[in-house]
């Protein structure tokens, strides 16, 4: 608590100011906004929280995984199934699936850390893990299997907190206080030991070993932070759709689209995550409402949009879009 | 044997190397190779290329083990342990080949070694602006490391080691490649941190000026083994080492 105070503290003080102004204008939004643009702010918030999750494994500490969907999918199935098979509320809910996440993420990091297996190897077995759960989940009937798991879904005007069940409006607070929690853990990271032990492993791990870092430890703990937030995006996705299919919520185009807005916004930053969820939900979004307003029928239409934007995004800002306007703002590095 | 030679053997060991081998593939890099280094001396390593300086220095700072012999710092025996352990038991090194963190700016790149044995980002910092002050990089501060050059990328690579409050310091050519005032300058700096500051120094250096003007004792390394130790004077004038260096013909 109190190097949360600080970190605001030390924080510089015009984008602080900028800052709360635009935490102030999120908190009432839902005040002024349909359920249509409602939703939209929530998918915004949910890309930015597990964008950041993803950022602090790939963007501080060098660790790419290309399969994220697979703590996605864990963390909503394990929610998901203790509350409607045991009545299990989703907030302790929460804590078993961020329990599953992390410890099948020791799993995956020790095996690969602990056999030196790195870079686009230990890209390939984040993706190996996440599929054969994928095949995994589609025959385990206990939460219906491939034939999908659903959620009990009430009355939407009621609202009922302990359940997270009710209007959309919570679920919209609900995202909101991850993405703000997010941020501030990894704001709070980029100053504190374990984010310089990260950031040096990322750069060099051997030099990162001679300057004392644990690089095993230090891996291993960006690998269950990572998982363990990401484990709650899940959580929050089972809960607010209701329904889960194994194809879809572990799904390798999930954990791409997962990875594309820190890569856009700006891998490594504070910023990126945040900047590169607007950016990427809005264009797509707005396409689609486009597309619809023509009339015109465009299946997978947000896939090559996505795809577009990211080749974009890489032949003219190889670094994300956040570095280029941090400068603009004389912010540094961010 | 003289009286100076007698006397250093009397004083406090802080690093004693003892036959220590290592093999590539059949092919013996190092070869029984011993030394000492006592506390507070500044000890230089010399040889030619492919001698075996790095590998042997390779195996005291912990990123490689070695096939057999001991290393005791301190009188623990350190061999085989991991490079991380190496730095956090008080011994700091450089690479030949600089390794940056190039994403962070110097004084980042040097609160990583800062942060050795505490959380405290405020004591990490301090540790970093002293080693940076010391090799005269305070400037260069607020710079992305990837924008430095060589000779400054070398001394960050001091700097990043110093920071981690080593006891001895392992230095693998930082003096390659600089200019005659940037060498007397670093000189100067390792002169200041070993009779300020107490740190025990062991150098790799090709640059001949820096070893006289440093090194209090050489040790000779040659095709993995030491062929030849004593004062610069000494070593300089033995025809074992003149002969590995020059070879046969010009002696």
């Amino acid at each position: 608590m109190r190097s949360l105070f600080e970190l605001v503290q030390q924080s510089p003080r015009r984008p602080r100011a900028a800052l709360l102004a635009l935490l102030v204008v999120l908190l009432l939004a839902p005040l002024a906004l349909d359920r249509y643009l409602l939703s939209i702010l929530i998918l915004i918030l949910y890309f930015a929280f597990v964008g950041q999750a993803w950022n602090i494994m790939m963007g501080f500490a060098g660790q790419l995984s290309l399969g994220h969907a697979l703590y996605v999918g864990l963390g909503a199935y394990t929610a998901a199934a203790l509350y409607q098979h045991f009545g299990v509320v989703p907030w302790i809910g929460m804590i078993a699936a961020v329990a599953v996440c992390v410890a099948a993420a020791s799993v995956i990091g020790w095996l690969a850390f602990r056999f030196g297996i790195g870079g686009t190897y230990f890209a390939l077995l984040t993706i190996a893990f996440a599929e054969f759960t994928r095949i995994g989940f589609d025959h385990f009937g206990w939460v219906g299997g491939s034939g999908g798991f659903f959620l009990k879904v009430t009355q939407q005007d009621r609202l009922d907190l302990l359940n997270l069940r009710g209007h959309p409006a919570m679920f919209y607070y609900l995202a909101l206080a991850l993405a703000v929690g997010a941020f501030l853990l990894s704001a709070w990271l980029l100053r504190s030991r374990l984010g310089f032990w990260f950031r040096a492993v990322r750069d060099n791990e051997e030099a990162a070993r001679a300057a004392g870092v644990d690089t095993f430890r230090a891996k291993m703990i960006a690998v269950q932070i990572s998982a363990g937030l990401t484990a709650l995006a899940g959580v929050f996705f089972a809960f607010y759709y209701n329904n889960l299919f194994p194809e879809q919520v572990f799904n390798m185009g999930r954990s791409i689209e997962i990875i594309l807005a820190p890569i856009i916004g700006g891998v490594g930053t504070l910023f990126g995550p945040v900047l590169g969820a607007a950016i990427l939900t809005l264009l797509s979004e707005g396409l689609t409402e486009f597309l619809q307003a023509m009339g015109w029928e465009f299946p997978g239409v947000k896939q090559v949009l996505y795809g577009i934007a990211l080749g974009v995004s890489i032949m003219f800002m190889p670094h994300g879009v956040w570095p280029g306007i941090a400068k603009r703002l004389g912010l540094g590095r961010a | 044997m003289d009286f100076a030679k007698e006397t250093a053997h009397l004083a406090h060991t802080l690093l004693a190397v003892d036959s220590v081998s290592k093999s590539f593939r059949g092919l013996r890099a190092v070869s029984g190779a011993s030394l000492d280094v006592h506390e507070g001396e500044i000890v230089a390593l010399i040889g030619p290329n492919g001698a075996g300086k790095t590998t042997l220095f390779n195996m005291v700072a912990g990123a490689m083990p070695p096939d057999s012999g001991s290393i005791r710092f301190e009188g623990r025996d350190i061999a085989g342990l991991r490079a991380d352990r190496v730095c956090a038991a008080g011994i700091g090194r450089t690479f030949q080949l600089v390794r940056p963190f190039v994403d962070m700016t110097v004084l980042e790149n040097a609160m990583v070694g800062g942060f050795r044995g505490t959380r405290d980002a405020r004591v990490a910092r301090e540790r970093a602006e002293a080693a940076l002050a010391a090799l005269h990089m305070q400037a260069l501060a607020d710079r992305p490391a990837a924008s430095l050059t060589l000779p400054d990328r070398k001394r960050l690579e001091v700097a990043r080691a110093l920071a981690t409050q080593p006891r001895l310091l392992l230095l693998d050519e930082v003096m390659a490649g600089l200019r005659p005032t940037e060498t007397d300058e670093m000189v100067a700096a390792f002169r200041r941190l070993n009779d300020e500051r107490g740190i025990t120094i062991l150098l790799i250096e090709h640059v001949m000026r820096a070893v006289m003007a440093l090194a209090q004792r050489v040790y000779v390394l040659h095709h993995g083994e030491i062929i030849s130790h004593g004062t610069p004077a000494e070593v300089t004038r033995d025809p074992k080492v003149l002969h590995s260096y020059l070879g046969p013909e010009e002696v």
